[in-house]
């Protein structure tokens, strides 16, 4: 018997829901999404949006796996090397995906569908660009109505990507304690006044939240149209296009390379040790801690191994994922992620989404310069910090001690009276050796910095 | 007033807002076209007729 679990996030939708068996990731066709199923494909939407890479692809397979009474398909889409949540996004990455719903949309109208559904959830990113994952979201398009996901529309993007606009700061989070999308009531209450000039706020914020609330009796009095439905989604592209946030404004992290002390002598010395350590390292994935503005993630990446860099910095994330926009396909994922709090497992029986550690297991880990963060500013015992790397590396660990001596450490404990003690080289190789071998000890010259390279014990 | 939006079923609000945004937009595009219109109507003026217009500074 063949090993078949449902997911646990895919089972809101009555048209089908994705399964993981052998070693895959499938989606069911139920008989009732049928007649959309076929439209999808017979009206050349399923087509045109593939060509343009905006959907991912799959292989119709003719097996019931699971003996369902409502079968009608089963469906192999592209398997994806990693799940991120809208919530671990940057700004951009929200605001692209926010687009290509938009743009999704805009092609179904052309071809008499619409998206029923336009959660954030139902994007993924794959090789630096959002694709659409959930084939199942389109329906039969009836002229006379308005867009049934445009409330969804609203709190899964438009809504925190206003938020951060407006306020210059990251919104997302805000996703993962509604992680159905931030309610209008709490948007229009976040808003700043000053915001209230925009006609995209005026609009879909502000009446929303006064004329949303009551439920319209006589919504099949007056009818929709095309032209009518094609506007509203123009505008909404044109005022989501607008949105930005200033990648100019400095943050603690987003120059650390720039104008650290130690500068590119340093940078310069320790890319040479770090591009000899990753040499004969055999690895299929990378997860690289604390990327910053992804120096090191760039040099993984040029071994063709997809990497998945995080830091907790906001403001560098999307600096980073504007940067390898340009230069699509890109095998870097840049994510938002604060290690000491990543993020938990939420939804329906805690088990909808599941935690960043767990997707997050990866052949090699790089955690250059975060330990003396982590353990002297954090105050995160060493051995914690070891577990932790411990359970995200399954082959390779290259991790950057940074001694107390290091003037960047002095720094972090200048106004400190506590901290974990001892923190030192000798301390560190004791806490690392329970999970790893000691493979390579570089030091990086004219500093007292060391590089380790090391083999998680099975 | 929540527990009033629980028994809202997710499209029905937002039928209403969006004919109300379908109008406005509707009227903005209108008055944009006409603008336009207007626009291009005097600056073809303009070019055809040049020296009035100096005359009169």
């Amino acid at each position: 018997m063949a090993e078949y679990q449902r997911h646990p996030a895919s089972f809101r939708d009555p048209s089908g829901f994705v399964f993981f068996a052998n070693g895959k990731y499938y989606r069911q066709v139920n008989q009732s999404y049928a007649k959309n199923f076929e439209l999808l494909v017979s009206s050349g939407l399923y087509s045109n949006l593939i060509s343009q890479k905006f959907l991912v692809p799959h292989e119709v397979i003719d097996r019931n796996f699971g003996l369902s009474d409502d079968w009608y398909k089963t469906l192999l889409p592209q398997q994806l090397s990693f799940i991120s949540y809208p919530y671990e996004w940057c700004f951009d990455e929200l605001k692209d995906a926010a687009l290509l719903t938009l743009s999704i949309m805009r092609t179904s109208i052309d071809h008499g569908m619409v998206l029923k559904d336009a959660t954030s959830f139902n994007i993924q990113f794959d090789k630096g660009r959002p694709v659409f994952i959930d084939s199942l979201s389109f329906e039969v398009y009836d002229r006379t109505k308005p867009w049934i996901a445009y409330r969804q529309f609203c709190e899964c993007f438009l809504f925190p990507l206003l938020l951060g606009h407006y306020l210059q700061t990251d919104m997302q989070k805000l996703l993962t304690v509604y992680s159905d999308g931030i309610p209008v009531n709490i948007a229009s209450k976040l808003l700043p006044i000053r915001s209230r000039l925009s006609l995209s706020v005026w609009l879909h914020v502000l009446l929303q939240n006064s004329v949303g609330k009551k439920a319209d009796t006589k919504q099949t009095a007056t009818r929709f149209t095309k032209e009518k439905l094609i506007r509203l989604i123009d505008h909404l592209q044109s005022s989501i296009k607008r949105l930005h946030i200033k990648s100019s404004g400095r943050t603690t992290w987003n120059n650390y390379y720039d104008e650290t002390i130690l500068s590119n002598q340093y940078l310069e010395q320790k890319e040479i040790i770090f591009r000899e350590l990753m040499s004969d390292v055999d690895v299929e994935n990378a997860l690289d801690l604390g990327c910053n503005n992804g120096y090191f993630s760039k040099i993984i990446a040029e071994h063709q191994v997809p990497v998945v860099a995080v830091d907790f910095d906001g403001p560098s994330i999307n600096h980073f994922y504007l940067s390898e926009k340009n230069k699509l396909p890109s095998a870097i994922l840049p994510l938002c992620i604060d290690l000491t709090n990543p993020s938990p497992a939420i939804g329906i029986h805690n088990d909808e989404r599941s935690t960043f550690l767990e997707r997050a297991k990866s052949d090699l880990v790089i955690a250059l310069a975060i330990v003396h963060h982590l353990v002297l500013s954090k105050n995160i015992p060493m051995a914690d910090v070891a577990l932790m790397l411990a359970n995200l590396t399954r082959k390779a660990l290259i991790v950057e001690f940074v001694p107390l001596s290091d003037p960047k450490s002095q720094q972090l404990i200048e106004n400190k009276t506590e901290y974990h003690k001892p923190y030192d080289a000798n301390a560190f190789e004791l806490c690392f050796s329970d999970y790893f071998e000691m493979e390579r000890k570089e030091i990086i010259p004219q500093t007292d910095r060391i590089l380790y390279r090391m083999k998680r014990k099975q | 007033m929540h527990y009033f939006l629980l028994y809202i079923d997710p499209g029905s609000g937002s039928y209403l807002v969006q004919m109300i945004i379908a109008g406005v937009l509707a009227a903005l595009f209108y008055f944009k076209n006409m603008w336009l219109r207007i626009k291009s109507f005097f600056s073809k003026s303009k070019k055809s007729d040049p020296p009035n217009d100096s005359s009169n500074g």
